[in-house]
């Protein structure tokens, strides 16, 4: 039973430290992304395990993880207040030529990522974005000017 | 065939200036920052504490317990961590070493919940009873030490009780982090 626990507290404790430490742009992970999360898996891995290495403590967890993933996604498609929790909202970096500045601090963007995802849709400077949105994903979508 | 359920699409999405369908809530967002200053400032605090040695392995989990005459001394940690080796050191004075050989009750609690893996040296005999075990060890001046390897296998706090048979007790406290 205690690995049951383990496994469902070790779950719902990494899916908040990674909402903590945030969005980050990009279609990808880059590779100080694939650094974080694979070393807080493992750390966690090692707490949530324990000595116990017995198959039957690797269904129960499994089944245990399975389950918390299961309800966290059931419960956020139900409840936009959960949703909004676990994923949060996307948000304007950019519009009508002008930044959000706090947004862009708080979430740790630069206008090279903007620029990037810019790129991407064929577009050659800031100029041409009306407006620019974080998605709950990661990703940036860019609206250009002039597209009404 | 069955047709698929369906329904009509609404405009459920929060437009910005009644033009783009973002969804964005800014409200929310801020409630959200403020939530994650705090979650870092934690985060901040906790890696302080176990510096200090708040959760064990630290300057604040060093402890000492010694009796009046000096007798017996122990150091150990005050606060564990489940399944994390320490060492419990007991240094006996002169006055615990008689006729060539010093005598060491430890309370169950030690062997049970503390997890007492090994003693070093290895005793010459163990008695059993009064609430604990009593060791032998053959010794011949003092200073001498023993030195007991804990891994506690559950998280609590354990009382322990340490004795040199016919003189004072020590009795101490180690709370065991999950």
């Amino acid at each position: 039973m205690d690995a049951v626990i383990r496994a469902f507290f070790g779950y719902l404790l990494l899916v908040l430290v990674v909402r903590i430490v945030g969005r980050r742009p990009g279609k990808q992970l880059t590779p100080f992304e694939f650094v974080l999360i694979f070393f807080i898996g493992g750390l966690a891995l090692t707490a949530i395990v324990g000595d116990e290495r017995s198959f039957t403590d690797a269904v129960c967890q499994i089944v245990a993880v399975a389950s918390a993933h299961y309800a966290l996604s059931w419960a956020r498609a139900k409840s936009s207040r959960v949703a909004r929790l676990v994923d949060g909202t996307p948000l304007i970096l950019l519009e009508h030529g002008r930044w959000r500045v706090k947004t862009l601090e708080q979430m740790r963007i630069a206008d090279d990522d903007v620029m990037a995802n810019a790129r991407d849709r064929g577009l050659q400077s800031l100029r041409e974005i009306e407006t620019a949105v974080l998605e709950r994903n990661g990703d940036i979508s860019i609206i250009p000017a002039g597209r009404r | 065939m069955a047709k698929p359920s369906t329904k009509p699409v609404e405009d459920s999405v929060a437009r910005v200036d009644h033009e783009v369908a973002v969804g964005e809530d800014l409200g929310f967002q801020r409630s959200w920052w403020r939530f994650e200053r705090g979650a870092w400032l934690f985060f901040v605090v906790v890696i302080l504490l176990d510096l200090a040695g708040a959760f064990g392995r630290g300057p604040l989990a060093d402890a000492e317990l010694s009796s009046h005459d000096k007798s017996v001394a122990v150091r150990y940690e005050r606060i564990e961590r489940t399944g994390t080796p320490s060492m419990l050191k007991i240094e006996l004075g002169p006055k615990a070493i008689r006729d060539g050989a010093a005598r060491l009750f430890v309370s169950d609690s030690i062997v049970g919940s503390l997890g007492a893996r090994r003693i070093i040296p290895e005793p010459s005999s163990t008695e059993i009873g009064a609430g604990g075990l009593t060791y032998r060890f053959p010794a011949s001046r003092p200073p001498a030490s023993v030195s007991l390897e804990l891994e506690p296998a559950g998280a609590g706090l354990f009382p322990f009780d340490i004795a040199v048979p016919g003189l004072a007790a020590l009795h101490g406290k180690i709370l065991v982090m999950p």
